[in-house]
């Protein structure tokens, strides 16, 4: 009997708004660092940080989707996916694959460590740093900007891994997955158990949040009123 | 030891000491002493900078820290002999402008030590509005300086 198709919800607002976000951020982070606009990149990085933070909490409240709780899959169920991939039987999920969710695990880790990083780093010349700098010590701050770099090569592998596997699917599988992360649906089988959405709502407290703690870490992370209300340390841009 | 030996020893001596001050005072050996002493700078800015965001600064540490960078920067001069550029063929980011433009590489280190100056002033204020206002000046002469005479990474 054959089955019809329907169109389908998938990618909710949240999370598609967050992915193009770190497509045009990730470029930007680095050509700010690359030129010496630091004073820019430590803006970018800052909303880096609240992309980061909310896409993680997202993935507990979220649509099914979005949830981590979908995304760590064993081991046995990649494999018999990779498995299952190379004798042809490739049915598309209703989210993330099992090796896409690890995949966005990987992803959010790897941005994580690297905004971490980046709040405690100092520029080469030491004259411009992250807004977390005067908690580690010169020598710390220096290796940081090592790894800071390390880290930004990892992103640029796990990019370059995450097209090829697009092109994977888009031209040996014949499925075209990336119009439905801008427009946010597909057409699945009509039997097949749609993801649940999240109300967009529910998205609200966590972006505040999210800004709300960018902004506090921007500052310096005050512990006090007074220390939020104290004349600001001039910044390299207001040198010149 | 009879006096030829005292006569060996001597001029043995003396190539030595010929061959260590050549060693001093080759390319590489000053470079890496001027960017010891860049890293003496970017120390104590820090130094300065972290007090300027802590709750309650420690004025004996920004003293401290005040000396150091104007000490430093006092040395900075003498740190850029002709023939310490990039064409010593060591790993360095000092610009031939340096040495191509000297009026205005003196004037960037006026510069240095006047902000230098006024913040070992300002930290003997114990006032740290002081301090902060003392501190663009260093800020300014460091990024100015770099922007003309040191290559991005």
């Amino acid at each position: 009997m054959a089955v019809g198709l329907r169109r389908t919800a998938l990618w909710d607002l949240p999370v598609r708004l967050v992915h193009w976000s770190f497509v045009a951020l990730i470029p930007a982070l680095w050509w700010t660092a690359e030129y010496g606009k630091i004073d820019l990149h430590k803006k970018f990085g800052l909303i880096m940080l609240g992309l980061v933070v909310f896409r993680i909490l997202w993935g507990f409240i979220g649509s099914d989707s979005a949830r981590f709780d979908n995304f760590f899959r064993s081991p046995a169920v990649v494999v018999t996916y990779l498995r299952g991939l190379r004798s042809g039987g490739y049915v598309p999920s209703t989210g993330h694959n099992p090796l896409g969710g690890w995949s966005v695990i990987a992803m959010l880790g790897l941005l994580v460590a690297q905004v971490a990083i980046g709040l405690f780093t100092q520029d080469v010349d030491g004259i411009e740093s992250g807004p977390l700098n005067f908690l580690v010590s010169y020598d710390t701050a220096e290796a940081l900007r090592e790894l800071h770099g390390v880290g930004f090569n990892l992103i640029l592998l796990f990019v370059t891994i995450h097209i090829a596997a697009i092109v994977y699917y888009t031209v040996v599988k014949k499925d075209r997955i990336v119009p439905p992360m801008i427009t946010g649906s597909r057409d699945f089988p009509e039997d097949i158990a749609a993801p649940r959405m999240a109300p967009l709502w529910r998205a609200i407290p966590l972006i505040l949040f999210a800004i709300v703690l960018a902004w506090w870490i921007g500052k310096g992370a005050p512990t006090s009123l007074a220390q939020l209300n104290a004349e600001p340390a001039p910044s390299a841009e207001d040198y010149m | 030891m009879n006096r030829k030996s005292i006569a060996m020893l001597a001029t043995a001596l003396g190539l030595a000491t010929v061959s260590v001050m050549a060693v001093a005072a080759s390319p590489a050996n000053t470079i890496a002493a001027r960017q010891a002493n860049f890293k003496v700078m970017g120390k104590s800015f820090k130094g300065i900078m972290d007090q300027m965001k802590a709750p309650a600064a420690d004025f004996a540490v920004l003293k401290t820290n005040a000396d150091a960078l104007a000490k430093a920067a006092g040395k900075v001069h003498g740190f850029f002999p002709k023939g310490s550029g990039p064409e010593a063929g060591v790993k360095t980011h000092a610009l031939p402008a340096i040495w191509q433009k000297p009026a205005e590489f003196k004037l960037a280190l006026a510069k240095l030590a006047d902000g230098t100056k006024a913040m070992q002033s300002a930290a003997k204020t114990n006032d740290i509005a002081q301090v902060k206002a003392a501190f663009p000046g260093v800020g300014g002469a460091c990024k100015g300086c770099h922007d003309q005479f040191k290559a991005k990474d």
